[in-house]
């Protein structure tokens, strides 16, 4: 009786060493299955005629078990599987090569390619593979029109058919790339976006030092003025990259945080104090409101300093001389957790917008000219609050009326404070 | 320098306008500047400059559309306009295919490039050849 060679493609690094060890174990089975089944052929024909229940059909129903356990293996993989015989008709084709399909995958066993795969030039290349002897596993990138849309795939075309063997058949696996490829766009976009805001104070930096050098600060105010500039744009861009390394670690997970009782309280009138000479400036007011029960959570003070710190700040910032800013906390005993709340009469939000503030280097283009930032601030808050406290942070805000900007936290236990 | 020209200098970057008006006052130049596209426009229909340097990523107008309206004004499409960006690397090359973009630089600038490149257009302008080749 002849045997087949399964002849297969694979596409996905993750999954090659899987799948090739199951196309190996599925050609080895089916050539001892051929064997076995030629043998029970015999013994069936013999024992049947005895009218006895006969070991070659336990051996058959194991036979056809290994080969659906193997196709279910095929059929849990996000990639798309497809098994040409030597003859050049489907063998199998998994549920993930269904988009690429004209016929439904449990459809397409038996059938010849041509009629199953949509694709004329994948028909072709697996074609193509399938004559001569066994090639080398050979992979390559083809986008693949579907019912819907282009989709770009990794195709793995491998033989594992004998290499004298003229005849073998082929098994096909394309990776969708579809979602590498967003990846890729996110972090080429990423990288983009903080280029450009860390070369906007490096060119001040850069540029007041070759004015220096030129002796184009005429006189020692002027000089002064300069390397005020140049210091003033280290810091940001200094804070920039603190920022950026600290979200960075946030979102890898590496973070350490000391999880200790912090106070509220002593938090925000250290913030209070601390940003007090900033709003005078301005002159703004700064109003607490500290509700008299106790204000501890468990969690990292300087981050959670950090957070009030930066939602105080863009408050100044973004009020407008004269201004009101209200710092808020108090505990709810329901969900027992903490909510802190910076309220300006600034200068508010677009509605469209206020869902974006939190991204990574969102800025209000019309708001460029009132304030500098790192446009990081706001994105590692969140990170702050809900990443590592298990928090929710967000703003209620109205254009031209103000903003309130709000945090809440796992409470360390809601009391009132012992008089 | 015999002419004082003007130059147009348009940056929401307070840092930006600052050194590059003092570069190129002290080069004897007459400066304005505007921090967005739509102040700038307006004053250089206004009082056309001799040359517009501009940002590009700037509130109410970029920089970019604000070249677009130069060259579209028959008072200003003769304008040669510097365009400056910290986005250098993200622009495509049709984005600043604009009749009067005479250069498109990216931030970090040198000043000193700026005020050569400014003394090789400005003689472009009045149709004498530059002195100047590889300003900025």
């Amino acid at each position: 009786m002849y045997t087949d060679p399964i002849f297969i493609s694979v596409v996905t690094v993750t999954t090659l060493t899987a799948i090739v060890a199951v196309i190996v174990a599925l050609k080895s089975k089916a050539r001892e299955a051929d064997a076995i089944t030629e043998m029970q052929t015999a013994k069936l024909e013999s024992e049947e005629a005895h009218g006895s229940l006969d070991s070659a059909k336990i051996h058959g129903c194991i036979d056809r078990t290994r080969r659906r356990q193997v196709e279910s293996v095929f059929d849990v993989l996000r990639d798309a599987v497809i098994v040409v015989d030597a003859h050049g008709e489907v063998l199998h084709a998994n549920k993930g090569a269904s988009g690429l399909l004209l016929v439904d995958p449990s459809e397409a066993a038996g059938k010849p390619l041509a009629d199953v795969v949509m694709d004329h030039q994948l028909t072709a290349t697996i074609a193509d593979a399938r004559s001569g002897l066994p090639k080398e596993g050979r992979q390559y990138e083809q986008e693949i029109e579907n019912d819907e849309e282009t989709v770009a795939y990794e195709v793995h075309l491998q033989s594992v058919g004998h290499p004298d063997e003229a005849m073998h058949a082929v098994v096909t696996v394309l990776r969708d790339l579809s979602r590498e490829r967003e990846i890729a766009r996110l972090k080429s976009d990423f990288v983009s976006k903080a280029s450009h805001e860390l070369r906007t104070p490096l060119s001040s930096i850069a540029a007041y030092i070759e004015m220096l050098e030129d002796g184009d600060a005429k006189d020692e105010t002027t000089r002064q003025d300069f390397y005020g500039v140049i210091s003033t744009e280290t810091k940001r861009l200094q804070r920039m990259i603190d920022n950026l390394l600290n979200i960075s670690q946030i979102e890898a997970g590496l973070m350490h945080i000391d999880r200790v009782s912090v106070s509220f309280d002593e938090l925000v009138g250290r913030a209070v104090t601390n940003m007090n000479p900033q709003a005078k400036e301005k002159n703004l007011e700064i109003h607490t409101q500290l509700a008299d029960v106790d204000l501890s959570v468990v969690g990292d003070g300087d981050m959670l300093y950090q957070v009030i710190v930066n939602l105080l700040s863009n408050a100044i910032k973004y009020t407008p001389q004269g201004g009101r800013i209200t710092v808020a906390a108090d505990t709810d005993n329901l969900t027992r957790s903490l909510h802190f709340s910076v309220s300006d009469t600034g200068l508010g939000i677009a509605p469209d917008q206020t869902a974006k503030v939190f991204n990574k280097f969102f800025r209000i283009e019309n708001y460029r000219h009132v304030a500098k930032g790192t446009v990081l601030g706001l994105n590692l808050c969140q990170h702050i609050i809900e990443t590592l406290h298990s928090g929710q942070i967000g703003l209620e805000s109205t254009l031209g009326m103000g903003s309130k900007f709000w945090f809440s936290i796992p409470a360390e236990r809601g009391q009132q404070k012992a008089a | 320098m015999t002419t004082t020209h003007s130059i147009l200098i348009v940056d929401d970057e307070a840092h930006i306008l600052q050194v590059l008006s003092l570069k190129l006052r002290n080069c004897g130049y007459t400066i304005y500047t505007a921090v967005d596209g739509e102040d700038a426009l307006h004053q250089a229909k206004q009082s056309p400059p001799d040359l517009v340097i501009t940002d590009v990523q700037m509130p109410y107008m970029n920089g970019l559309k604000f070249a677009h309206e130069l060259s579209a004004n028959s008072t200003t499409s003769h304008i040669p306009v510097v365009v400056l960006t910290a986005r250098g690397h993200t622009l495509e090359i049709s984005d600043t295919r604009i009749p009067n973009v005479k250069k498109v630089l990216s931030k970090p600038f040198s000043p000193r490039g700026i005020a050569e490149l400014c003394v090789q257009l400005l003689a472009e302008v009045q149709g004498r050849p530059s002195e100047i080749r590889d300003a900025a």
